[in-house]
């Protein structure tokens, strides 16, 4: 019998493999087609203070093997949040993640606050840093060592529960962010979230996505993500969450080689809601023709190979 | 909805760049509502195209559904290469329908490009229901199309260069059937096709006071309401600083047929 399991904090996740931000809504829409408490998680969809419409579109386009995407935070905000889905969570049994979404220390801090003030039953907070700081002139939250350790130790102070700090790439060096990250008491690091990038049509000479910058997802980006888990497992002692391309089992145990303790899936939803579960039962099997007991032995073992 | 692996019985093209395809899925089948409907379609088993392809449906006989499309990239060469027998992973149904019209309506039916799928389901419904109706169906030469231009039967077919039927885009046909019709009855358009077209029959429709529904096409990346990425902007007069769903709608889930007089092509 294989263990699947792992613990981040006091957190027990019967598997590794969670769902990512904005790739599962908020839970309820695959219902039909998915049962998610076989998920090791569910991340939700960002979450911001007032509901947002989001960016006009386009906001996708199709890459080689990846997506660009921005989707500018559609949300219904934390409002709906509390009185539409968390109900709907209660009678869930796998661990939901509430990913947090903020334009000010203050806006981060309000929405957190909010929800712990309510009986629900989150697992945690994952707090997505790569927002513009209003009061910063714009610059992202998860750019600066300084403001993800403000930020990270403001929200430490109002929470025991499980608290997720989710990475950029988009950095110079994301073990100094990560390193920042612990040292405000985050429990784990959710890495990466997307890429930067930009598609332009060379027929029309019009950017394809709306807002022109936007965020690579998918099997591009498992590379990219793959060795900031590594550098980041180097650079810390709290457990690291792999995110980034996985479409299967061998892309799990890539991660969990790197250092990662647990993944999420994200851009593989959209094709394959039920992806996860095919993960899941992949990964018994890749365990059971290894010889790994528990998954586990796996985290960061690339080391013992070298 | 549900997802379901469909074995294709069908799979050729009908005029130039055009394809049908049918296949048997059973499951998905049963649970279809309508004409404006539509599947996802995973066309490649490996990630190098992640997404998967919505199509309309234009068609349902009993577990067999039936799909017409264009051959536009990658995705769709992909599926015209697969032969009867192979098999291919279908989401589905999805969206909303047009809604039925009563008997007195005298519906005009407009599609172009890719969006003759569910014209022509619709097209069939009415027939069978018998109710009168126009069929206009545009296309940018003769080939590209895969009807017989038939105006004793009331189908039209235009072309831009007037190789078959009306020459010209579908409008002014319209145009001149709505003053045929509106001396019957007040009439109401399904329409179905590129923007450009769409645009230019919520023109046309405006201007003659006749109801227009459309099935809009839309770049998406799940289908079921989760990416959020294919969105249409509402007609909204007292638009809220703070709201969600208010200004866009996801063509996905809560369409993708709207009432012209709601949405900003």
């Amino acid at each position: 019998m294989v263990d699947l399991s792992v613990k981040i904090k006091n957190v027990e996740f019967a598997n590794p493999v969670l769902v990512a931000s904005g790739t599962f809504g908020y839970g309820n829409e695959v219902s039909e087609l998915v049962d998610v408490n076989r998920l090791g998680g569910i991340v939700t969809k960002s979450i911001t203070l007032h509901p947002r419409e989001g960016s006009p579109p386009p906001r996708m386009v199709e890459t080689p093997s990846g997506l660009l995407n921005s989707i500018g935070l559609a949300n219904i905000g934390v409002e709906r949040y509390i009185s539409e889905m968390l109900p709907y969570y209660e009678d869930l049994d796998t661990n939901i993640i509430m990913n947090i979404a903020g334009s000010s220390l203050k806006e981060y801090i309000t929405i957190l606050e909010r929800v712990e003030g309510t009986s629900n039953y989150l697992s945690g907070y994952e707090i997505n840093i790569s927002c513009p700081n209003v009061e910063k002139g714009g610059l992202e939250f998860g750019v600066d060592c300084d403001l993800t350790l403000a930020l990270t130790k403001e929200l430490r102070k109002r929470t025991d529960k499980l608290l997720i700090m989710k990475l950029s790439p988009n950095v110079t060096d994301i073990a100094s962010i990560a390193k920042a990250a612990e040292l405000g008491g985050a429990d784990a690091i959710s890495a990466i979230n997307t890429v930067v990038g930009m598609s332009i049509n060379p027929q029309t000479r019009k950017q394809n996505i709306f807002t022109g910058f936007s965020g690579l997802s998918g099997p591009a980006i498992r590379p990219v993500g793959v060795a900031n888990v590594y550098i980041i497992f180097d650079a810390v002692d709290i457990p690291i969450i792999g995110i980034g391309g996985i479409t299967s089992a061998d892309d799990v145990v890539e991660y969990l080689l790197a250092g990662a303790t647990a993944v999420q899936v994200g851009t593989a939803n959209y094709r394959e809601p039920g992806i996860s579960i095919r993960i899941i039962k992949q990964l018994i099997e890749y365990c059971e023709k290894h010889n790994v007991t528990t998954i586990r032995e796996l985290v960061g073992a690339i080391r013992d190979e070298d | 909805m549900k997802i379901e692996v469909a074995s294709i019985s069908g799979n050729k093209e009908i005029a130039k760049g055009i394809w049908k395809m049918d296949f048997d899925c059973p499951n998905i089948a049963n649970n279809v509502l309508g004409p404006g409907q539509f599947i996802n379609i995973k066309v490649d088993p490996s990630w190098e195209i992640p997404l998967r392809r919505p199509m309309s449906i234009a068609g349902v006989k009993g577990e067999k559904i039936t799909i017409i499309y264009k051959l536009f990239g990658r995705g769709t060469k992909i599926l015209s290469e697969l032969r009867p027998g192979q098999s291919i992973n279908i989401l589905g149904p999805l969206g909303n329908i047009f809604t039925t019209s009563d008997k007195d309506s005298f519906p005009i039916l407009v599609g172009g490009g890719v969006g003759i799928a569910p014209i022509l389901w619709m097209h069939n419904e009415l027939n069978i229901k018998s109710v009168s109706h126009i069929l206009i169906i545009g296309a940018t030469t003769a080939e590209e199309h895969f009807l017989q231009h038939n105006p004793d039967k009331n189908i039209f077919l235009t072309t831009d260069d007037g190789s078959i039927g009306e020459l010209g885009t579908v409008v002014p046909t319209m145009e001149s059937k709505f003053k045929e019709v509106s001396s019957r009855s007040f009439g109401i358009i399904y329409a179905c096709g590129p923007t450009p077209m769409l645009k230019a029959i919520h023109q046309i429709t405006t201007k003659y006071k006749i109801y227009c529904q459309m099935a809009l096409e839309s770049y998406m990346g799940c289908g079921i309401g989760i990416c959020q990425s294919c969105v249409i902007e509402r007609k909204n007069d007292s638009p809220e600083e703070d709201s969600y769903g208010k200004r866009f709608s996801l063509v996905c889930s809560d369409g993708p047929v709207y009432s012209a007089d709601t949405i900003i092509l």
